[in-house]
């Protein structure tokens, strides 16, 4: 019987580094995961040498697997060496093991937030998902690509602005945030009327020509649709992963099946599925209904085999906090804030399990 | 549907020896593709308006404007990795527009394994 990579992936998961408390895989130390019929082999690299505790670690590791059923098991546990790749950063950091990113070398994760529709909530949940992240002690970027309908500077307060530093445009930065979005540099009633060289035009600018630093994650807000600006994106750096965003209606989950079949053709991992507007609660009586449906994000999550990273519900309040400027994920005390730092966890995961996945960098000589 | 076990490249030669650039791939096979026969079947939309070579047949050779003075071997001067899906090559007779998504250079391989393959779909 074929082993899923999945499975051993989440064995894995159950294996934690003693010191830092977590589990190899969202660390960041397991790379080389090759899974063949009834083979297993991975390697563990340390970002410290290797005591034996680590080696260990190690054993523990090939059991987990082994406990899977799986007969042939093999681990090799090494540890950086002064320059080669090292795997962790500081406790809290997600670092990269898949391919490089050449505009954008010190920033270790890149993350497109995606839909098939618009009005789905994608630049709601990509603000509300950096501040959670950023919450949890990872350096964090926005890139608002949409264009036509930038609306991050927006939800995130807008208060400040770029400015050039040694040629090279120094993000704003709010709540913690690096941020660049066409607002920045349009007045305010102007709209943009390109065509697509463009818009490729601008997205190269966007990674090659912001300070954005040594970033343990970029998250990219996308515009709805599978256009030039996902094709310049996919084409220019490998994308780390993206997270489609859908309400719970069969309709949104159509259009957001075709933004899935786009990422796979260009080989970009599904990190998983957040359902935005999935219930209501009514704020006189507490009663709770599902305006567009409910759970359809999950049943269609399971039906094509991706995560579920979970639910946000249609609540007036993350309406007024975006439109106040102060998105709701900064009360990570709030339901609604809880909401986000749940799928915020969840999406650290399935970053680890993407760059576990991740071959390393092809040659080309 | 879910998680990618696409086969992929693992190492890219751009000289392979005998004008031949070589992809090894993640899954143990190896490929080699003459340069001529990878040139003319470049996969962007100028090319494509030409007649599309196929696999199986030959490509129409592009006529020469001066046959008289000699065509320079076609060679790669250099290749780059698109996003996580396709490789661009840059031809020294100026040509890089081609974007090769490595699903359909896999299906370009010109050996005779996968040349057999592709005209019995069905024999494993």
């Amino acid at each position: 019987m074929p082993i899923n990579p999945q499975d051993v992936i989440k064995a894995l998961s159950s294996v934690k580094d003693p010191d830092l408390n977590r589990d190899i895989v969202s660390l960041g130390y397991v790379k080389d995961l090759e899974v063949g019929d009834h083979r297993v082999s991975f390697t563990i690299l340390f970002p410290t040498p290797v005591s034996t505790i680590k080696q260990q670690l190690g054993a523990t590791a090939k059991h987990a697997v082994e406990a899977l059923g799986v007969a042939d098991v093999q681990v090799r546990v090494t540890s950086a060496t002064a320059g080669g790749a090292t795997p962790g950063g500081t406790p809290g950091t997600m670092p990269s093991a898949g391919p490089k990113h050449n505009l954008i070398p010190q920033v270790k994760n890149t993350i497109a937030v995606a839909s098939g529709k618009g009005g789905v909530g994608k630049s709601t949940v990509a603000a509300n998902l950096a501040i959670a992240l950023s919450l949890t002690g990872a350096k964090v970027g926005l890139m608002d690509t949409d264009v036509y309908g930038p609306s991050v500077p927006m939800l995130m307060g807008g208060h400040e602005a770029p400015h050039v530093v040694e040629g090279k445009l120094e993000p704003p930065v709010e709540y913690g945030i690096k941020i660049i979005s066409m607002a920045y540099f349009l007045p305010k009633d102007e709209a943009v009327i390109w065509r697509g060289p463009m818009l490729h035009k601008t997205i190269n600018q966007f990674l090659g020509e912001v300070r954005w630093g040594a970033l343990d994650y970029l998250l990219m807000d996308m515009p709805p649709g599978t256009g030039d600006i996902q094709l310049s994106l996919s084409q220019t750096i490998p994308l780390t992963g993206a997270v489609i965003v859908s309400t719970p209606q069969d309709l949104a989950l159509t259009v957001a099946s075709k933004a899935i079949a786009m990422f796979q053709k260009l080989r970009v991992p599904i990190l998983g599925l957040v359902e935005n507007m999935s219930y209501y609660i009514c704020p006189e009586c507490g009663h709770r209904e599902g305006i567009f449906g409910h759970g359809g994000a999950r049943a269609a999550a399971q039906q094509m085999g991706f995560p579920f990273l979970g639910e946000i519900p249609l609540d007036m309040f993350i309406r007024t906090s975006s439109d106040s400027g102060k998105p709701v994920a900064l009360d990570a005390t709030t339901p609604q804030g809880r909401a986000f730092q749940e799928i915020a966890s969840a999406v650290v995961e399935q970053v680890g399990v993407a760059n576990s996945l991740a071959a390393q960098e092809i040659s080309i000589q | 549907m879910s998680s990618t076990t696409q086969i992929a490249p693992k190492a890219i030669k751009l000289d392979a020896g005998n004008g031949t650039l070589s992809v090894q791939w993640s899954d143990g096979h190896l490929s080699l593709y003459p340069y001529q026969y990878l040139r003319d079947r470049c996969p962007c939309a100028t090319c494509s308006e030409k007649p599309r070579a196929t696999h199986a047949g030959p490509a129409p050779a592009a006529p020469s404007a001066f046959p008289m003075f000699g065509i320079k071997a076609i060679k790669p001067n250099r290749a780059e990795l698109v996003g996580r899906y396709a490789l661009q090559i840059f031809w020294n007779d100026g040509h890089s527009t081609g974007i090769y998504a490595f699903e359909h250079l896999r299906e370009l391989c010109p050996c005779a394994e996968c040349e057999a393959k592709a005209e019995n779909p069905e024999v494993k």
